[in-house]
């Protein structure tokens, strides 16, 4: 690998890096989910200085050049990581419709003229906001 | 005992349909589930005097029903009828599956199919139903006729199942009865009218009867195959 190329794509990989510590750092990304991001951005600079090891796996899965694998493994990842979003999405989905039904069962509890307004006791002096 | 009526902008037809329930069952309670609707289906809702669950935005038919049975559940009605808001259910066959329930039922359904002369729907739809009513029996050994019924009463078992936290909650049909027959829920069936639904979006109309039906395949496999602790909480 030219040594151009490996300044370039290190300074991505790095940039990347920053930026992923940066979010987290921010509270924008939970920490639980960095993880594998951090472990993504690893991946390249690992790939950009040790370039035999991707000829190796290479050897290993049987394809002819390179760059094959470099993209057979991209997107696999990328697929895998849009399954991970499903199943994500799919609790989020749940848990929101749990929520919605929650808060109209509990509005419908408290505006409701079918239970006895006396039952429910007056409202605490307010406290000034500190 | 409770009727859940859910109700997406039913505006046009609730009038109607709280009408025929208070004529014919002037004791039970009316619940409108208003589903996230724009045309002040909740509004009339409160106008008639029902009671009102109001979810803050569309969530669909299975879950806004499932709303209305939480609302049974939590205060312990012995039945609760889920009754569809477009109108296309006939309050006269409450009764029967209401004292199906008290039989011991804990689901009793309103099949069209076993009263003579009634709306049968298009070639599709009773092709669909036909299909769906051969897979719950290949699955759980019940001969029930119309699976895809919205005419419903649930006793408290039959509740406590519909308000779990995986009960399928798009349209719950053939997969609902499925899980019910593996929590070993006693399922009853009675005959009811169904009249032409005059529903704008009717849920199992045009384009959407493919993704319906495929969905469907899925969902009851899921039903059957699905882990233990499913039905459960």
């Amino acid at each position: 690998m030219p040594i151009r190329q490996k300044i370039f794509f290190l300074t991505i990989a790095v940039v990347l890096l920053l930026v992923i510590l940066e979010l987290v750092r921010r509270r924008r990304l939970r920490v639980e989910y960095s993880w594998l991001w951090l472990a993504s951005a690893l991946t390249i600079v690992l790939m950009i200085l040790r370039y035999d090891l991707l000829i190796w796996i290479t050897g290993l899965v049987g394809a002819v050049i390179p760059t094959s694998t470099l993209f057979f493994f991209s997107i696999l990842y990328l697929a895998l990581l849009s399954l991970n979003y499903s199943v994500r999405l799919s609790d989020l989905t749940r848990q929101v419709k749990e929520l919605a039904q929650e808060v109209a069962l509990l509005r419908a509890e408290s505006s409701s003229s079918w239970e006895a307004p006396a039952a429910r006791p007056p409202d605490p002096p307010r406290a000034s906001a500190k | 005992m409770l009727v859940v009526i859910p109700a997406w902008n039913e505006a046009a037809n609730l009038h109607g349909v709280v009408g025929e329930l208070r004529g014919a069952r002037p004791d039970d309670d009316l619940l409108v589930v208003d589903d996230g609707s724009t045309d002040g289906t909740a509004e009339l809702a409160r106008r008639l005097d029902c009671r009102l669950v109001e979810l803050p935005f569309h969530l669909g038919y299975g879950a806004a029903v499932q709303a209305g049975v939480k609302y049974g559940l939590r205060r312990g009605y012995p039945v609760a009828v889920t009754f569809d808001g477009d109108g296309q259910h006939d309050p006269a066959d409450v009764e029967p599956l209401v004292e199906a329930v008290r039989q011991g039922a804990d689901v009793a359904l309103g099949s069209r199919f076993l009263s003579p002369g009634a709306y049968h729907g298009g070639l599709f739809r009773r092709a669909g139903r036909r299909l769906f009513s051969l897979l719950l029996r290949a699955l759980t050994g019940l001969r029930l006729t119309d699976p895809t019924s919205g005419l419903k009463a649930l006793g408290p078992r039959g509740q406590t199942l519909f308000a779990l936290a995986r009960f399928p909650d798009r349209f719950p049909d053939a997969d609902a009865l499925v899980l019910a027959r593996r929590a070993r829920l006693a399922l009853a069936e009675r005959p009811a009218r169904m009249r032409q639904s005059h529903n704008r979006h009717s849920m199992h109309g045009g384009g959407r009867a493919v993704a319906y039906t495929f969905n469907m395949f899925l969902s009851l496999l899921v039903a059957a195959a699905g882990r233990e602790s499913d039905l459960r909480g």
